[in-house]
């Protein structure tokens, strides 16, 4: 028996509406249909009344789940696409995000963006805007890599009191696959070592982290010991085990799917370079998404973003150094 | 006739692999372009996967209920040139440039990349002489174990244009804990320290043969009897007395002028040198400076120099000639611009033109090493013949 | 229809009552504008002059366990709903005792745990959640209530109006919607705002329960919200209410007002709302010029009793501030 990564949201989603009668889930299409991705699948059948169609309105599906939070209910909110979350951008950081900032009452509301680019997607169904969600204060931002993570991050965000933007990465929902479900899981705000290394280490997140793991075994296969750190969350982020890996290998490659300007890869140059400067043996380098929006045909695509190849590429002029 | 590989087609918006529900037609029927050939199900709907022309189905490659990624050959299509031509599939397809099956299969990548990395050069250290980038972990380990850049001189850096990397350095260290260590003593540090810092300025020496034996004859009338060093010290204090600016320093756009020509000579002491100070050494005849310079010597020599005797003078006087050497570049202690060296004496045959014949002259050399930053071999020179000159007339001095 | 004699006492009581919040928050208002001018008070000032008939007949007409989000001008329906004249000081001067403790100010306050939501400033941002209020407390099986949202006539040109009024329309859920068209939004008039005939007509649109009301007259105010509310709580769905009025005072204490036009000042909208309720009370003999004197004196020494009481509270204190914005405080980044 496996599991996929879409398989493991969905079944975590069951597991928080069995386990809690605050959670309910608003969405477009999450109904009878279950999904555009089918990550509700049967979930409205299972759990009638809690799993709910809501109008094409971004807006308003956040803001009635921050006023259901208010009421002390754990609204989980499917974006049909991340890059359609953008029209609810607003409830997000102003409504929910100082909710408790200013009035003292908690806002655990989830919402879960399918994001990233997969083959032929294009400019509006393939975005990564996880760093604009984590500009604002007042906001969790998860990207979980694994199927493992998947679930339990999934849950632990249903169970967290503030409001978490969950990043599900949509070229991992089929490809990736777990024997099972966790029974554990590392806490929020830690990262994880995906690969131990002592000669460069690359700082990255979600889809990404699998480019990374497949370039370091290209270089193993030169010699290089590449240790890949995967963020799972990008905030709060886990400054103390970036510089402790940093500390073991003085080189630095930060790998991001979303665009360059001021993003997760961004941050975590500047906190390595401000807090751990004596640390490097080189400059910190970071590898991202083109500065363009994202494009459609494959060919394109695969020079967009980072890829195993790219990525290895960029790990090799840095270990030259 | 070619064979053409029929594929999964991209069946949807973000839909990445899917599963083989029937085969539509069996192996070696005749198909038309567009024709269904094999049912699949994606997570969102039942489609089918078409024919791309006309041809016969030579073989079928994918199984039932398997699921096959986006781009994946699931048969073989035997069709006439002219009919693959026709529809456009006689040019092989180009190579795949995503990722995609790399991180699913964990397929080598060993092909040439087609697609450019985004990212850009890296900085290369602008003196392409190896140590001279150091990067902020290398400065920070040699920070921690109290080194310094002259302490990697011997280390063959394999980084960009020869720097030397944090490995490179843990490497010569852990390779130096191989081999003998003694402790450097404090005064050897000291002295190492002091050099090492005057160093990082641009040092020039000039050099000049002054006769003796005025200078002899004068001081076997002396009592108690100066040494020669002493000579040359009461020389050079008149000579800076006379125009100080030589012995400036100078500290950005300004020349800071010496308030009081105290100078200092060299004393070997135990595994270093230390440098005792005569303050004004122009305001004080050679007779009186002879009793404090002999004192001060025998302090140094017990390494119990008051605190009044060392540091803040403006220039050093130093006697390699006690050696037997006759010629030195001393280096000037980093906040002096001037060291005057006095080489050993020797018998020198002098050709005396009135007697027609060489006669013998004692003579030593003197050298002056100097901050080319302030002045020039000019000056240096200049400074140089004056302090000789005096010393050709003890009597002055 | 004639009214029995218990009818109209009850009436005459509802409008007495709202009169009077209508009177203290005019009163509590123009304490506000003496602080701002004074310089006692940081940021801006907003009054609801001209628009205390509505407010106050929509807080008289909610209970305790109702949901309001009122918005900038409403002073008398925060006061009928239950505020405090020392709260909504509080955080005008920044209190740290204030419920919003000087992390925001003005007419951003509220306590959302009783249903008494806090405006973000974004027009038309506050109706989805009152909708997820109702939502919620609908699945918790909670009945026979009504969550009412203000706004002015500029928010219903926002996509937040759009999709809000919308999704309470297809939940039916127990909204009631209240359009104060004061004829400017900021210095916007009417004919640059909106192309419909009437506001209201936008009920239609949306399927939801349509009510006009002529916004300085208490008395018809009182009569078409209690009809919206009613109906919203009775469970037939969502209610517009448009009332037409005229703002008489600036967007705020800075604004001078100089674009609203003089027709409108001296149209029967231009009448104030304070001033026609009290000839009224006085016509009907509901109470007496000295009953209303001693209400004013009142209300007077009420409020600035509640200003002298702030002014000797403590403002908060940057180094004993808990500077993070998670209530999960292990998750909060940046703290020091």
């Amino acid at each position: 028996m496996s599991i996929t990564y879409l398989e493991a949201i969905r079944e975590a989603q069951a597991h928080a509406l069995r386990d809690d009668p605050r959670v309910f889930i608003y969405g477009q299409d999450i109904g009878a249909f279950g999904g555009a991705f089918k990550a509700t699948k049967n979930l409205a059948k299972e759990f009638p009344g809690r799993v709910l169609d809501s109008p094409i309105s971004e807006d308003a599906m956040v803001g009635l789940a921050v006023g259901a939070a208010i009421e002390g209910m754990r609204p989980i909110v499917e974006m049909q696409f991340a890059d359609f979350s953008t029209v609810g951008f607003n409830q997000v950081v102003n409504q929910a995000a100082t909710l408790f900032w200013r009035t003292n009452v908690s806002c655990p509301i989830t919402v879960r963006l399918p994001f990233g680019g997969t083959s032929g997607s294009g400019p509006f169904h393939s975005q990564c805007i996880e760093a604009i969600y984590a500009h604002y204060p007042g906001i969790i931002v998860l990207t979980p890599a694994t199927v493992e993570d998947a679930y339990s991050m999934l849950l632990a965000a249903v169970a967290t009191n503030d409001p978490v933007i969950f990043c599900e990465h949509k070229f991992l929902y089929y490809h990736l696959k777990a024997e099972k479900l966790p029974s554990e899981a590392l806490p929020i705000g830690k990262a994880r070592i995906a690969r131990e290394g002592r000669d460069l280490t690359i700082v990255t997140y979600s889809a990404m982290v699998h480019e990374a793991l497949a370039a370091a075994t290209e270089l193993a296969t030169e010699g290089w010991e590449i240790e890949v750190v995967d963020l799972r969350s990008v905030k709060p982020l886990d400054t103390d085990t970036v510089i402790a890996s940093v500390a073991r290998t003085g080189r630095l490659l930060c790998v991001g799917e979303a665009w360059p300007w001021g993003g997760v890869t961004a941050e975590v140059i500047a906190r390595v370079s401000a807090e751990s400067y004596g640390l490097l043996d080189a400059p910190p380098q970071r590898l991202n998404a083109k500065d363009t929006p994202v494009p459609y045909h494959p060919n394109l695509w695969a020079a967009h973003r980072p890829t195993a190849r790219s990525v290895a590429a960029a790990a090799r002029k840095l270990l030259r150094f | 006739m070619p064979q053409i590989p029929i594929i999964m087609p991209q069946l949807g918006e973000s839909i990445a692999e899917a599963a083989i529900i029937s085969f539509l037609v069996q192996p070696g029927a005749q198909v038309e372009g567009g024709q269904d050939l094999i049912e699949v199900e994606t997570n969102k709907a039942t489609m089918t996967v078409t024919a791309p022309c006309s041809g016969r189905i030579e073989s079928f490659s994918a199984e039932l209920n398997e699921s096959y990624a986006v781009g994946d050959v699931l048969g073989k299509l035997e069709v006439t040139a002219e009919e693959a031509k026709r529809a456009g599939l006689d040019v092989p397809p180009p190579e795949k440039t995503g990722d995609t099956e790399s991180i699913v299969k964990q397929q080598p990548t060993g092909k040439s990349s087609r697609v450019e990395p985004t990212i850009r050069g890296l900085p290369v250290p602008a003196n392409a002489t190896g140590a001279s980038y150091m990067s902020p972990r290398l400065k920070a380990r040699m920070h921690e174990l109290g080194l310094s850049a002259a302490d990697l001189a011997g280390i063959a850096g394999s980084g960009a244009a020869g720097r030397v990397t944090v490995e490179d350095f843990e490497k010569f260290m852990a390779n130096l804990e191989q081999q003998k260590l003694t402790k450097a003593s404090s005064m050897r540090v000291a002295v190492a320290d002091a050099m090492r810092r005057s160093w990082t300025r641009p040092l020039a020496t000039v050099g000049l043969p002054v006769a003796l034996d005025a200078l002899l004859a004068h001081r076997k009338s002396c009592n108690p009897k100066p040494g020669p060093a002493l000579y040359a010290l009461r020389a050079l204090a008149l000579a800076l007395a006379e125009n100080s600016a030589v012995a400036g320093r100078l500290v950005g756009t300004n020349i800071v002028h010496p308030s009081s020509i105290d100078v200092g000579f060299a004393v070997e002491a135990e595994d270093g040198v230390l440098v005792p100070v005569i303050r004004a050494a122009n305001k004080k005849s050679l007779k009186e400076l002879v009793v404090r310079y002999d004192e001060l010597v025998e302090l140094a020599r017990q390494r119990k120099l008051p605190a009044d005797a060392t540091g803040g003078s403006v220039a050093t006087v130093t006697n390699f000639g006690t050696f037997g050497l006759i010629w030195a570049t001393p280096i000037p202690l980093p906040e002096q611009t001037l060291v005057l060296g006095l080489g050993a004496g020797r018998k020198m045959p002098h050709w005396d033109e009135a007697k027609g014949q060489f006669v013998p002259v004692t003579e030593a050399y003197l050298t002056l090493s100097f901050d080319h930053r302030v002045l020039d071999g000019g000056a240096a020179g200049r400074l140089l013949q004056r302090i000789a000159a005096l010393m050709k007339q003890p009597e002055l001095l | 229809m004639l009214q029995t004699v218990t009818e109209r006492e009850s009436i005459g009581t509802t409008q007495l009552a709202a009169y009077r919040f209508m009177l203290r928050a005019r009163l509590l208002d123009e304490k506000f504008a003496a602080l701002y001018r004074a310089g006692k008070i940081h940021g801006g000032v907003f009054l609801g002059r001209g628009q205390e008939a509505l407010s106050a007949a929509i807080g008289v007409h909610l209970n305790k366990s109702d949901v309001f989000a009122p918005l900038i001008r409403d002073a008398a329906g925060r006061l009928a709903f239950g505020e405090t004249i020392l709260d909504a000081v509080r955080t005008y001067m920044g209190s740290a005792l204030g419920p919003m403790r000087g992390r925001d100010g003005n007419v951003h306050r509220g306590k959302p745990q009783e249903g008494y939501l806090a405006m973000i400033s974004h027009l038309g941002a506050m109706i989805s959640v009152v909708n997820g209020v109702l939502f919620a407390r609908r699945m918790k099986g909670i009945s026979s209530i009504v969550g009412v949202a203000c706004l002015g006539e500029g928010a219903t040109s926002t996509g937040s109006f759009h999709e809000a009024l919308n999704q309470a329309a297809v939940e039916k859920l127990p909204l009631v919607l209240v359009v104060a068209n004061n004829q400017y939004a900021y210095s916007t008039p009417n004919d640059r705002q909106f192309a419909c005939d009437d506001l209201v007509h936008k009920a239609a649109g949306y399927g939801v329960g349509a009510h006009s009301v002529v916004g300085n007259d208490l008395v018809a105010c009182l009569k078409v919200v209690g009809t919206a509310v009613a109906r919203a709580r009775a469970g037939q769905g969502p209610q517009l209410v448009v009332a037409n009025l005229l703002r008489l005072c600036g967007h705020g204490e800075h604004d001078d007002a100089g674009y609203i036009v003089p027709e409108l000042k001296n149209s029967p909208l231009g009448r104030d709302c304070l001033k026609l309720a009290e000839d009224f009370l006085l016509k009907e003999k509901i109470t007496d010029a000295a009953q209303l004197a001693v209400w004013r004196s009142e209300a007077i020494r009420e409020i600035e009793d509640a200003v002298a009481q702030v002014q000797r509270e403590p403002a908060p204190d940057p180094f004993a501030e808990n500077w993070t914005a998670l209530s999960t405080e292990n998750l909060a980044e940046g703290r020091e």
